[in-house]
């Protein structure tokens, strides 16, 4: 099992995605969605055993690795794989052969340059959870933009281009204030230790004024909040998620939105302790939370358009893992966690299911169905399903991870916690009648009576997501467990700066604690 | 080999290049004339080759330019690796302008020897204006490229396009002129000489001369002028636009890297010793054009005149590594220079390619479908695009991170940012254009429109691409190679890069 | 012998209305003159140096005078060829380019 324990395991899932997009691009046409596929079903195979290979011991990176890329600037290829990295892992790997299944007859034309972007923005997103280079993380963090703006803007619906550029401009703008802030930590550490790096670890025990930690806390916080989205920045997001592909809508909503939380923990939180940690940014953080949770689910309510609808539900969903981040203890952010998780898989589910009704009938208005119960059933069924793991029902992942998200939450800010859980039955309120007026009711349009059934490929792709939805909803512990060190770790590094940092004074993180080893190397 | 300038004959030696080059330049005149007779007709594409070859026997003697040493750095020239690295951009500059002009002069029926050797001699004037170590030397490599270019620029002379961005460029390209000479003068005046080694050691005792510095003023704005930096940039998009493009992407990268290089040679290692005096000024000129022309950008229709425009957001960009005031900041120059010179000249390439005919109008709509036309170039474009906005996988990202990087390292925190918001508005008008490439259908009628860049232009334009590509994902050697060239340079003592002989 | 003052400020002067003159004319050989005065301004400002900073400044002087030669001949070509176009050298006239 050396593979495993090695970075090949990590270096073949980032870039296993980049060969298959070049042979895609090469093969004629008629093939692209097949080597897709096997890509696809090749990363799920070798991303799988990885859950029982992570060791949940220790907060310490696994499977590390760092080889010279620019040695004179101090850019290393460095990965690795912790506890909150490692889900991120294993749902990309999941989707990614979903996906190509979802788009198998969804997409007619252009198909190689459409399976070579799907599968180049893989290989980005992945890069993103494992990447331990600053340097390394941006690359990746810029470079799956690229492919997503290609496939929203050349595959998308009828405004795809707005929606393209929206969403290119947006996370672009926010991202390169963030790379003003890498290359400001990089020239402090270089001005402190006169060695040139861009690791991670070393900027972790980089001491920082608090004045500083506020500013660079902003520049970073602001790229993570538009990825979140968080509350007034989420414009963007209802924009791309109605005019991308089906494909496209799942890897937004299933990873790349969790790019931002991701963000959060493994860099905004633990760079800078102070100013996260500081009560002003918790409670700005916990509103701007808050409102997405409630004002998102009342736009959610009034949506015509079923995939907008849907859309507007993943504002509201991260909002409470940005509740659950900013509570900053162990149930808040494991919470956060989870609810990544289960919205990574309950949303693209759903967008699954309305780009296999858009298929057949070519709307996404919900005035256009009705009583689909009758003419498609296991769709039906589905549909429930996914609804009420997406409400976040008792028995599904959604459940666990805004329980414990409001536990988290109550622990700090009572009344936030309070409100925040009437958000959950907003959910209700507006993702029912979506479902009643879709597959329940009666059945108007004669048209809708003959619409097929979903087929074979169409149920092999969502009992997966089935499954997963009812194990993190009914025995999560494997999962929490394997986190657990490194929500752990998070927790302590932020605690004890929390008595550290005074204002005007300098905060020596490294001092801090002594665990620090654990993540430098 | 070591070159004391005792004997003139020493500066035989480190003018090879040059000599090379300009000898060169009318042995292609000669040839095209021996070729032609007195007929009037179009010179053979053997006039372009042989220019071509020239260049290459030019970076030849370039690169021997490094086995040789100086004695002192008192020389009206410099022999230093600054000067050879600058020397190289220049020339890949001019071997991309004429690889693009094949075929195209043809179609314009400009084709005539006299274009090549212009653009051998306006190279020559380039690669003195890098090596000038005296005012007067610079002057005359700015003259001797500026008035080759006048004519480069107005070289279609039926087209009036042509001859108005000439008579422009020449009316504001000769003003200033009178600028940098009498800013020249008075620097003579103050300080005795106009060599800036002989200078440097005045200047504490200069610094409250207003002669002096109003001479320096003069001289800023002069030089202000020729790379093009707002409000001074005003000659620019006409110029651009009229002139033929392989010409607009020489006038874009090689006299543009030319006249970096001389602003580097005077103010940050000649001037040093007034900073504090010339970087205020500088400073809201980075900024005004950084923003002024990014915003400008925005509005063009023409796709050749928003390139215009981007070249000169890129000055800007440039003026914020002159501006550092590091060791880093003249490395990070060099080796932006370097991406620019290829992406901007790649950019003009394909708008070559996708011109229509003679006509020379470049629309944005004419680009819908491109990318789908023709896939290689469309993949081009936009890697050359994607470059310009500095994104990374791109040579463009690591020489914007390069100059942010020594800003930072120089405390120029808010240049720094200004930088990176100028890029979000740059982002715009770059992604534009892959939106229409890419995202817009083309029309119907154009469904076979041909490419008119021939093989060889293609191929430059592949290569070029390429070469953006391999600067980001191996730039170590080239960074190597930038950061000892600026060792070199700032051997003068005294200069604030701090770097000791 | 002239004192350096007197010269310095008559070429300040000529320069200066060189300057003016660029900026406020309209016709594009007038604007080619005040340009050549402004190049005679720092001929005389060298001229006038010399004494004090170097004989440098007289040979300077004929370098700029063959310039300027090269210059007249270039731009005057250039002004031919747009007024053959335009049957004008006022550069009011010349919009062809515009931002």
């Amino acid at each position: 099992m050396d593979f495993y324990r090695s970075h090949w395991v990590l270096t073949f899932l980032v870039f296993a995605p980049l060969i298959g997009a070049v042979v895609a691009l090469v093969l004629p046409a008629a093939r692209a969605r097949w080597v897709a596929l096997w890509t696809g079903v090749i990363e799920l195979l070798v991303a799988t055993p990885l859950f029982w290979t992570f060791e949940p011991v220790g907060a310490a990176m696994q499977n590390e690795v760092a080889l010279p890329w620019i040695p004179n600037w101090g850019i290393y290829y460095r990965l690795g794989l912790d506890g909150i990295s490692l889900f991120m892992v294993l749902l990309t790997a999941l989707l990614l052969p979903l996906m190509v299944l979802g788009s198998w007859t969804y997409i007619k034309d252009r198909e190689r340059v459409f399976y070579a972007m799907l599968l180049a923005l893989t290989t980005g997103v992945m890069g993103v959870f494992v990447a331990l280079d600053m340097f390394l993380f941006y690359v990746f963090w810029e470079m799956m933009l690229i492919p997503m703006y290609f496939l929203i803007g050349v595959w998308g619906g009828k405004d795809r281009i707005y929606a393209a550029v929206k969403f290119f401009l947006y996370t672009a703008a926010g991202s390169l204030l963030m790379l003003v802030g890498i290359l400001y930590l990089f020239s402090r550490y270089q001005a402190l230790t006169g060695e040139s790096s861009f690791a991670y670890g070393d900027f972790l025990s980089l001491p920082l004024t608090s004045g500083e930690q506020a500013w660079l806390f902003a520049a970073f916080a602001i790229a993570f909040a538009i990825k979140v989205p968080v509350f007034p920045l989420h414009t963007w997001l209802p924009a791309a998620h109605v005019q991308a592909p089906t494909a496209g809508s799942v890897i937004l909503a299933g990873v790349l939105l969790k790019m931002g939380t991701y963000g959060f923990l493994r860099f905004a939180l633990p760079l800078f302790p102070g100013a996260a940690s500081a009560d002003t940014t918790v409670l700005l953080f916990m509103v701007l939370g808050l409102i997405g949770i409630i004002y998102t689910a009342m736009v959610a309510a009034v949506q015509p358009n079923a995939k907008r609808l849907v859309a507007y539900t993943s504002v509201a969903h991260l909002g409470f893992a940005v509740l659950g981040i900013f509570a900053l203890n162990v149930q808040g952010i494991q919470g956060a966690l989870i609810l990544m998780i289960a919205h990574g898989v309950s949303t693209p589910m759903l967008f699954f299911l309305l780009g296999m009704l858009y298929e057949r009938t070519h709307s996404y208005e919900i005035e256009d169905f009705g009583g689909l119960a009758a003419s498609i059933p296991i769709f039906a069924l589905m549909l429930v399903f996914a609804a009420l793991a997406s409400i976040g029902l008792p028995g599904t992942g959604g459940f666990v991870s805004e329980f414990l998200v409001l536990i988290g939450t109550f622990r700090v800010q009572p009344w936030i916690a309070f409100i925040a859980a009437s958000g959950v039955i907003f959910a209700a309120f507006y993702m029912l009648p979506m479902v009643q007026r879709t597959v329940f009711n009666s059945l108007t349009r004669p048209a809708n009576r003959a619409i097929p059934d979903l087929c074979g490929r169409e149920i092999a792709l969502l009992v997966p997501l089935v499954a997963i939805i009812l194990w993190l909803g009914i025995y999560p512990r494997p999962i929490l467990e394997r986190m657990e060190p490194s929500v752990g770790r998070l927790i302590e590094r932020v605690e004890t700066s929390r008595f550290v940092s005074t204002p005007g004074e300098a905060v020596v993180a490294s001092s801090a604690s002594s665990s620090d080893e654990g993540i430098r190397e | 080999m070591t070159l004391d300038f005792a004997s003139q004959a020493d500066y035989l030696l480190a003018l090879l290049p040059e000599i090379v080059l300009s000898l060169w330049a009318m042995l292609v005149l000669m040839v095209d004339v021996f070729q032609k007779g007195n007929r009037v007709e179009a010179s053979r594409p053997v006039v372009a080759w042989l220019s071509l070859a020239g260049l290459v026997v030019t970076a030849a003697a370039n690169g021997w330019l490094l086995t040789i040493e100086e004695a002192a750095v008192t020389g009206m020239v410099a022999v230093d690796s600054f000067r050879v690295f600058v020397n190289f951009i220049v020339l890949i500059a001019a071997a991309l302008a004429i690889l693009i002009s094949i075929g195209y002069l043809d179609r314009r029926g400009i084709n005539r020897g006299e274009f090549y050797a212009l653009l051998l001699f306006a190279t020559v004037g380039m690669m003195l204006l890098g090596a000038a170590r005296d005012l007067i030397l610079l002057f005359l490599a700015l003259e001797l490229m500026s008035v080759a270019l006048y004519v480069l620029v107005g070289f279609d002379r039926r087209d009036p396009r042509s001859s108005e961005g000439a008579l422009k460029y020449f009316l504001l390209g000769s003003f200033s002129s009178g600028f940098l000479l009498y800013g020249i003068a008075l620097v003579f005046g103050s300080a005795r000489s106009t060599n800036l080694s002989a200078i440097v050691p005045l200047l504490p005792s200069l610094q409250e001369s207003p002669m002096f510095l109003i001479g320096a003023g003069l001289l800023l704005v002069g030089l202000a002028f020729k790379v093009a930096v707002m409000p001074f940039h005003v000659w620019t998009p006409d110029a651009y636009d009229g002139a033929p493009t392989p010409v607009t992407a020489l006038m874009a990268t090689g006299v543009k890297a030319a006249a970096f290089a001389a602003f580097i040679r005077v103010f940050a290692v000649g001037f040093a010793g007034i900073y504090n005096e010339w970087s205020v000024v500088l400073s809201w000129l980075a900024l005004l054009t950084m923003f002024g022309a990014n915003l400008i950008a925005l509005t063009q229709g023409s796709v050749k005149r928003m390139l215009a425009y981007s070249s000169i957001a890129h000055a800007g960009y440039l003026l914020v590594a002159v501006l550092a005031a590091n060791a880093y900041g003249a490395a990070a120059f060099l080796f932006y220079l370097l991406v620019y010179t290829l992406m901007t000249a790649g950019a003009f390439g394909i708008v070559i390619a996708n011109s229509r005919g003679a006509n020379e109008l470049n629309k944005l709509d004419d680009y819908a479908g491109f990318g789908w036309r023709e896939p290689l170039l469309g993949a081009v474009f936009s890697i050359f695009l994607l470059s310009l906005a500095g994104f990374p996988l791109t040579g463009g990202f690591i020489g914007k991170l390069y100059i942010l990087r020594s800003s930072l390292e120089a405390g120029n925190v808010e240049l720094a940012v200004s930088l990176v918001l100028a890029s979000v508005i740059s982002y715009f008008y770059y992604l534009r254009v892959v939106v229409v490439m890419y995202m817009r259908p083309a029309p119907a009628e154009e469904a076979n429109r041909t490419v008119l860049l021939t093989g060889p232009g293609q191929l430059a334009m592949s290569v070029s691409a390429v070469a953006v590509l391999a600067l980001f994902f191996v730039p170590g050697w080239v960074l190597d190679v930038a950061q000892r060239s600026v060792a070199s340079l700032f051997t003068v003592p005294g200069t604030f890069f701090g770097l000791g002989p | 012998m002239l004192p350096l003052n007197a010269a310095l400020f008559l070429s300040a002067i000529l320069f200066a209305i060189g300057t003016a003159g660029v900026v406020v004319r309209r016709n594009a050989i007038i604007l080619f003159m005040c340009i050549e005065l402004m190049l005679n301004a720092a001929n005389l400002a060298f001229v006038a140096l010399s004494p004090y900073a170097g004989i440098d400044g007289q040979v300077i002087v004929f370098f700029v005078i063959a310039v300027a030669a090269a210059e007249a001949a270039v731009g005057l070509a250039i002004i031919i060829a747009v007024f053959r176009h335009a049957e004008s050298v006022d550069i009011r006239n010349f919009s062809l380019l515009r931002w």
